[in-house]
Order: structure tokens, then C-alpha cells, then sequence
């Protein structure tokens, strides 16, 4: 959902941001079958997919399930409502722009020559 | 106010008093507004949206059956909120970090009258339509030049500056208080209150029908006023 919005990046490479030098956090959120079916069309999940991998919470289907069953929605939930990024860097692959995440809070300013 | 850029006034007189105040404004800052609150009960189960200028997140766990993220352009308000358990980032609203099309709802609650020009209450306004899917929805709100007869304001022009008190020495974060490590910031004694100037252009009716009606895409479904501010509630088309 995040992009990078810096003025000189390039066109159609401001997403999505790569994630460096992260530290995850693991939260208890209420499961919610209904609510996650629901989430899921929202989700890009190519991009999700990859992150997941990547920061090494989870092997999420090649393709979104179109009828998912009970694991499915909670492997979802893990993924998506209980695991946050706690610190890390977010790289644009575009421009190279690192917007920082500290304390579970991404700072997404930009300096004012940037806008 | 005359002498100051347009985002010099803002981040001397918005987002430098609400860093310093943020501790006693969430502090007063509880109860929803009865429209905001049927807004957000009225959205459909799963949805996503974003607060534009969450505050000190009070709406962010109103209707537990959507998700809703957080941003403010004050990091003291945004720690607040995570303190709380929420979602939330620090950004800012004429330049949105979101894709486009990407949410079912936003909402902008008393945000775009810190927005110190024309121009600039208009640029935040397209944004918050760029970051909205067609067919998505969303609730301003901002304070009215003409306030209802019981309130205990009376406004002279529409651009003005609004004090906020703090009581000395009971919420200001170590060394912020004095006037020194805030430069540009107006802080005056007043019996033991520290007294910082918000900054604020006050509404006027039809007004702000009008900014909206200027973002293309947007197309008013509602508005109204409310307890001294007026509101629209906007679908993206």
C-alpha cells in the first residue's frame, strides 16, 4: 500500500517498497474468519507473498486461494494483522529513498526539496 | 501571521504546537463526534481505510470490524497512537505515501483547517481523492467560521490564530516548554499557563463544498454542520 513519493523518482518503480535490516514483532489479534475472507481481495498478493518470504514469517500460496480453507485464513491473519515490522529501513527500487520504520512507527516525510 | 511562508506558518504554528502539546491535547481528546462515529459504524465489514490526521487515534478502534490506518504530521501524536495499539505512520497530507485508488474509506477530521492557503487546503483534498478507490468514501470535517450561539467562541476573521493553555509544568514534555528550544514558536505567560498559537482558517458555509467540488472525482453526497464545524461526506467516482 505504501509507495515512494519523492518527486524525482522514476515512474512506475515507487512500489513496492523493499524492506531492509528488519526486526519483526509478533502481536495477539483476535482471529476473525469473516473478516479476513473479506480482507483478502484487498490484499496484493504478489507483494505480500513476497514480503512474507522474505522477512521469513511465512510460505504463503503461489496463488491467492480462491476458496480458502480455516488455515489458509489463519496463516493470512498471522501474516497480515499479527506481524509487525518493529524497525527496519523501506527502500524505494526506483530512487533508492529509505524512509525509516522505529518503534513500529514508518516516517514517511519527505525533505521540502523533495516534494 | 504576515511575514511567514505558507509552510513556515504551518510548521511554526500547526505541527511545532501539537508536537508539544500532544501529551494534554489526547488528553482531552476522547469522545467521538456522534457523525464521525455513525460514518465509521456504517462502513462495510472489512473494510480498508486511513484517518488523514489521526491525532491521538481516537477513531482508529471505533468500528473494530475494519481497519483503518493512522497519520499525523506530528511524530508526539503518532507515538501516542502506538502506545495505544494502533496503526499508524507519520506523514503528511499534501503529499500521501498511499497508492492510488487503494482505500475503501478515508476520513479527514478537523486537518484541512491547519492548511494555511487556497491552494494548499485544495492540494490536500486531492490527495485524499487520489489515495480513495472509486466508489470509496470520505467524511470531512472543519471548524466553522460561524460558531452556534451557546459556543464560547466568536470569530473576527477567517484566518486566525487559536491559543491552546497548558498548564505550567504539569504536561510539558523536559525542556520543550521554554520559547528557546522552540524557535519561531509563540509562547507567552499567562498566569502560570503556557499559552502556544494554533493556527487555523475557519470555514466559511459553502466553503468547503466548494474545495471539494474543485478535486475532480469527487462528488459531494452530504453536508452539513455540526457542533461549530461543517462537514461533507464524499464519494470518489
Amino acid at each position: 500500500m505504501l509507495q515512494c513519493h519523492a518527486k524525482s523518482c522514476p515512474q512506475g518503480q515507487s512500489y513496492p517498497l523493499a524492506i531492509r535490516n528488519a526486526e519483526l514483532e509478533q502481536l495477539d489479534a483476535e482471529f476473525n474468519a469473516d473478516f479476513v475472507t473479506r480482507l483478502m481481495p484487498k490484499l496484493d498478493w504478489a507483494v505480500l507473498r513476497k514480503t512474507a518470504f522474505e522477512l521469513g514469517v511465512a510460505e504463503l500460496p503461489a496463488e491467492i486461494p480462491t476458496e480458502p480453507t480455516q488455515a489458509d485464513l489463519q496463516l493470512i491473519h498471522k501474516v497480515a494483522l499479527e506481524t509487525r515490522i518493529k524497525e527496519a529501513d523501506m527502500v524505494c527500487n526506483g530512487c533508492g529513498h529509505v524512509y525509516p520504520i522505529k518503534d513500529g512507527v514508518p516516517n514517511m516525510l519527505l525533505q521540502d526539496h523533495e516534494i | 501571521m504576515e511575514g511567514l511562508g505558507k509552510p513556515q506558518l504551518e510548521q511554526t504554528h500547526v505541527h511545532n504546537v501539537y508536537n508539544i502539546i500532544a501529551g494534554h491535547f489526547s488528553a482531552t481528546r476522547y469522545k467521538p463526534w456522534p457523525v464521525v462515529d455513525d460514518f465509521l459504524r456504517g462502513l462495510e465489514k472489512g473494510s480498508v481505510g486511513a484517518d488523514v490526521g489521526c491525532g491521538n487515534g481516537k477513531y482508529l478502534g471505533v468500528n473494530p470490524d475494519v481497519f483503518t490506518i493512522g497519520s499525523d504530521r506530528s511524530d508526539k501524536l503518532i507515538d501516542i497512537c502506538r502506545e495505544r495499539g494502533f496503526e499508524a505512520m507519520v506523514c503528511d497530507n499534501l503529499k500521501l505515501p498511499y497508492r492510488d485508488n487503494c482505500f475503501d474509506f478515508l476520513t479527514s477530521i478537523a486537518v484541512i483547517h491547519h492548511m494555511s492557503s487556497p491552494d494548499r487546503r485544495l492540494m490536500a483534498v486531492n490527495e485524499l481523492i487520489r489515495v480513495l478507490r472509486p466508489g470509496g468514501r470520505l467524511l470531512i470535517f472543519v471548524w466553522a467560521f460561524e460558531q452556534e450561539k451557546r459556543s464560547r467562541r466568536r470569530f473576527e476573521e477567517q484566518d486566525v490564530f487559536v491559543p491552546w493553555k497548558m498548564p505550567k509544568n504539569v504536561y510539558l514534555p523536559e525542556g520543550s516548554a521554554a520559547a528557546n528550544t522552540t524557535p519561531n514558536t509563540t509562547v507567552e505567560e499567562e498566569g502560570g499557563d503556557v499559552v502556544y498559537q494554533r493556527y487555523y482558517h475557519l470555514f466559511k458555509e459553502g466553503e468547503l463544498e466548494e474545495i471539494v467540488g474543485r478535486s475532480e472525482g469527487a462528488i459531494i453526497d452530504m453536508s452539513g454542520y455540526d457542533r461549530d464545524n461543517w462537514y461533507v461526506i464524499v464519494t470518489k467516482a
